[in-house]
């Protein structure tokens, strides 16, 4: 089998164009791809990274952010560990839409779910959205905040690695102490004696 | 040799006369006689000696004749040697002089040709002989340029000149007769002309002509086939009327392909790029009409439609979809053959340009409109569905029965496999995703509450003797008794119990059986792992149907465990003089098995089990703190006794179980 420890979840939702496939493509294969299509409903890449000395596979879904595809990339919204959210840094409608996708995070989306506001394309003269307008809208609905460029490749391995980090750490916390049906070993004295009662019916019943 | 031979001989005789001289003064040497015979010997040897002599000679002077005519053969092989040389190098150059010879034949044919040509094009064109115009043309089209240029070089004027001119007038012609053709659905001739067009060099323009003839009647079928007579119909009439656009489309696609194949392979693209609007169009006139009739513009969730009367529409838009599908891996399949006989650039490019047009085509945002809608419908018909068998089961006043993962899972079944025939991955993945959560979220959390708290007692366990008389026991018996209830309540507790262990099979064989099925409509690994991946929710919904089933377990465990702590106050009991305790042997696991066989009938064999090994580790481990806490000797040498009585068993059988 494959050798990790932790699975987790990521899916990138955010209008058409803001760069998301770039970003997945520069995290999973290390390019700024050039002249891509649009994604077609959702596509899917793994990558595997260390965290403390454990691996852990990030199962990345990349979805389109067109209107007529909304019915497929909202049936990733409910299995997502972490869902970030990408707008354009130097296009205001893809930030005004933010709101929008919150709603549709709401809906869809376990409540639990980790979530990162990303600004994306940073090395872009033409900023439109200041970066403390961003921060202030993450901070207002509760996600974290990061301004990238997927270019440039700045930022995009910290978002990854840290959304790998936090998601880790939650898992730790959850892992609760397995449940545990068993007798225990056999101990020597009274205790033997009388599983050995409790045992001879067993196993007639197994012989049966 | 023999000549050496006898010079040797020579030799050894006089230096034998001399040794003799210098032995004579020597008196133990031979005598007189003896030298006398030796002499004559030697005497007599001359004779021969001469004789062989006398042929030597001869033979050397016949060697000397041999060697002379040796030298006048050499000579006579040099000098054939370099008569051969000579002959070849002149059959070389013949050979070269043969071949300009030819080559300027050739020219002046390709001139006179060329003279001819030009005024036989005009004249074919004259007698609306094509054919023979084209021929023509192909013939100047594949002549060499060196000849042009060898007469142009002379100050002849450019024949090309000429030939150019009426190749263009043959061009107009061919094209103003084509469109003629076309007009007047002149099959035959449309296809004649079609075929001349490559040899005019114009492959590209013939192709047009044909796909632009094609498209135009395509367009017209089309037309007919938009036409929904009956829009309130329940059949499938929208989706037979977009089959029926799709249809003409490949059909014009496929009349283009096929003469063109033979005579200008690898420029489908340009044929499909002509028709496909006509097909977009058609296909967006159906599903406008379609979105209107079908009500699909509103959200299924406000609209009054029932779940039952979305499964036509559900059928109605998969099939839809699939249609679409269909149509562009038909293209797909037709721009591969159309390019298979190509060098591997062309090929790709030509296949390329194909896939350029079907993602870029408004028939593919309508086929992702379509299974926008399918999803959206879906989704609603399987919430519905299931909140409703979600009612029917909730647990009322003496019901003891439940079907609710039965119909759930019939549901997801039906919801599935209509995903997976509509012929997207995508489709069918956001249909995985949307069954795993609404298993996960509404059946197993409906479980996991019904389940919490199970009624008094739902496996009995039958009471210890001495336990029997205890007043605590008894009043719960007759306060059992007296609500009615109770018993239903078991029976209904248990079957949920029974349901939630189910689920976990079901999720994983549905999973299972979803990926086998929607196999064939992966193209490439990454879609299939993407199906793959989506298919693995289902496994946590297993999961949480494990742990609804856990949970029902460990309430069943806990109803048992005063019953439970009876028996081990029993086993130990300090009071119980030895021979009762012979009496009790079997009691227990005659306890233990009444409580197997009941529980046997109302779950499943490997719920028993569990039970069961829950109640020996309970029943052990309450007896030890027991027996630890009375210090009672006399009850351990006693279980002791009585164990070696019954011990017919091996140490390995335990072990096996994993205890
Ligand atoms: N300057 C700049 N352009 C970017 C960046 N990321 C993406 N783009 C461009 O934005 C366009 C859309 O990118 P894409 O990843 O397809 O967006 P998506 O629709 O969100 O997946 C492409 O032309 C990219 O080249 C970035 O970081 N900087
Ligand atoms: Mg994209």
């Amino acid at each position: 089998m494959e050798d990790y420890k932790f699975l987790f979840k990521v899916v990138l939702v955010g209008n058409a164009g803001v760069g998301k496939t770039c970003l997945v493509r520069r995290f999973t294969q290390g390019l700024f791809p050039p002249g891509q299509g649009a994604t077609i409903g959702v596509d899917f890449m793994i990558k595997t990274v260390e965290v403390d000395g454990e691996k852990v596979k990030l199962q990345i879904w990349d979805t389109a952010g067109q209107e007529r595809f909304r019915s497929i990339t909202q049936s990733y919204y409910r299995s997502a560990h972490a869902l970030i959210l990408v707008y354009d840094i130097s296009c205001q409608p893809t930030f005004d839409c933010l709101p929008d996708w919150l709603r549709e995070i709401e809906e869809y989306a376990n409540n639990k779910v980790l979530r990162i506001l990303v600004g994306n394309k940073t090395d872009r003269e033409d900023r439109e959205i200041p970066r403390h307008i961003g921060e202030d809208f993450a901070q207002r609905h509760g996600m974290y905040f990061l301004e990238t460029s997927a270019k440039e490749a700045e930022n995009v391995e910290r978002l990854f690695m840290e959304i790998a980090v936090e998601l880790m750490e939650q898992a730790k916390c959850k892992e609760l102490p397995k449940y545990d049906g068993n007798l225990g070993p056999i101990n020597g004295g009274v205790s033997c004696r009388i599983r050995f009662f409790v045992y001879i019916f067993l196993i007639r019943k197994l012989l049966q | 040799m023999q000549f050496c031979g006898l010079l040797l001989e020579k030799i050894e005789a006089i230096t034998t006369v001399n040794q003799f001289k210098i032995c004579s003064s020597n008196p133990s040497l031979p005598s007189n006689s003896e030298v006398d015979e030796a002499l004559a010997g030697v005497l007599s040897r001359t004779c021969t000696l001469e004789g062989r002599l006398r042929t030597a000679s001869q033979a050397y002077n016949k060697l000397g004749e041999v060697k002379a005519d040796a030298q006048i053969a050499a000579d006579m092989v040099d000098k054939t040697a370099a008569l051969a040389r000579d002959v070849s190098a002149k059959v070389r150059q013949l050979d070269l002089a043969r071949s300009r010879v030819a080559e300027c034949q050739r020219r002046v044919h390709d001139l006179i040709d060329l003279q001819l040509c030009s005024a036989g094009v005009e004249a074919a064109i004259k007698a609306h002989d094509y054919e023979t115009g084209a021929a023509h043309v192909s013939r100047f089209l594949s002549m060499d340029p060196g000849s042009v240029a060898a007469a142009r070089a002379r100050g002849a004027a450019d024949p090309r000149d000429a030939m150019t001119r009426a190749a263009n007038t043959l061009r107009e012609h061919l094209v103003h007769k084509f469109e003629e053709a076309a007009r007047k659905e002149d099959e035959a001739s449309v296809e004649r002309l079609f075929k001349l067009f490559p040899q005019i060099g114009r492959a590209e323009e013939g192709v047009d002509l044909l796909a632009k003839y094609l498209a135009k009647q395509a367009e017209a079928t089309i037309r007919r086939a938009c036409v929904v007579a009956e829009p309130h119909s329940e059949a499938a009439v929208f989706a037979d009327a977009l089959t029926r656009v799709v249809e003409a489309g490949g059909a014009a696609v496929e009349k283009a392909r096929v003469p063109a194949a033979v005579v200008a392979p690898g420029l489908l693209h340009r044929a499909i790029k002509a028709i496909q609007p006509a097909v977009c169009l058609g296909a967006g006139c159906v599903y406008k009409d379609m979105v209107i009739s079908r009500r699909l513009d509103l959200d299924p969730r406000r609209s009054s439609r029932s779940p039952l009367s979305a499964e036509p529409i559900l059928a109605e838009l998969a099939l839809a979809h699939s249609r679409v599908r269909l149509y562009f891996g038909f293209l797909r399949r037709k721009a591969e053959a159309d390019a298979s006989t190509l060098p591997e650039a062309a090929k790709k490019a030509s296949i390329e340009a194909v896939e350029k047009i079907i993602t870029g085509c408004e028939l593919m945002r309508t086929g992702q409109d379509i299974l926008a809608h399918y999803l959206e419908v879906e989704r609603y018909f399987l919430e519905e569905s299931v909140n409703k068998a979600l009612k029917l089961s909730t647990p009322q006043t003496g019901t003891t029965t439940s079907s609710l993962v039965d119909d759930v899972f019939f549901i997801a079944r039906k919801v599935i496999r209509r995903s997976i025939s509509s012929g997207s991955v995508d489709g069918a993945c956001a249909v995985l995703n949307e069954v795993a959560s609404v298993v996960e979220r509404s059946v197993c959390a409906a479980l996991r509450r019904w389940l919490r708290a199970p009624p008094p007692d739902p496996l009995p366990l039958p009471p210890p003797r001495a336990a029997q008389l205890t007043v605590l026991d008894a009043a719960g018996e007759l306060a059992n008794r007296l609500n009615r209830d109770v018993d239903a309540q078991r029976q209904l507790f248990l079957a949920h119990m029974n349901e939630a262990e189910a689920g976990g099979e079901w999720s994983e064989r549905l999973a299972a059986e979803a990926c086998a099925e929607a196999e064939p409509l992966c193209r490439g690994a990454s879609e299939r792992a993407k199906l793959h991946s989506c298919a693995s929710g289902l496994g946590a919904a297993a999961a949480a149907f494990r742990a609804a089933h856990d949970l029902a377990l460990a309430g069943v465990k806990a109803a048992l465990k005063p019953r439970v702590h009876a028996w081990a106050e029993v086993i130990v009991d300090p009071d119980v003089g030895p021979d009762e305790m012979d009496d009790d042997a079997d009691a227990l696991p005659l306890a233990l098995e009444q409580f197997c066989e009941g529980a046997r009938a109302q779950v499943s064999a490997r719920t028993v089990d569990a039970l069961l090994l829950g109640v020996l580790a309970d029943v052990a481990s309450r007896a030890e703190s027991r027996i630890l806490h009375h210090h009672y000797d006399r009850v351990r040498h006693g279980l002791l006794a009585r164990l070696v009585g019954i011990t017919d068993f091996k140490i390995e059988d335990i072990k096996r179980l994993k205890l």
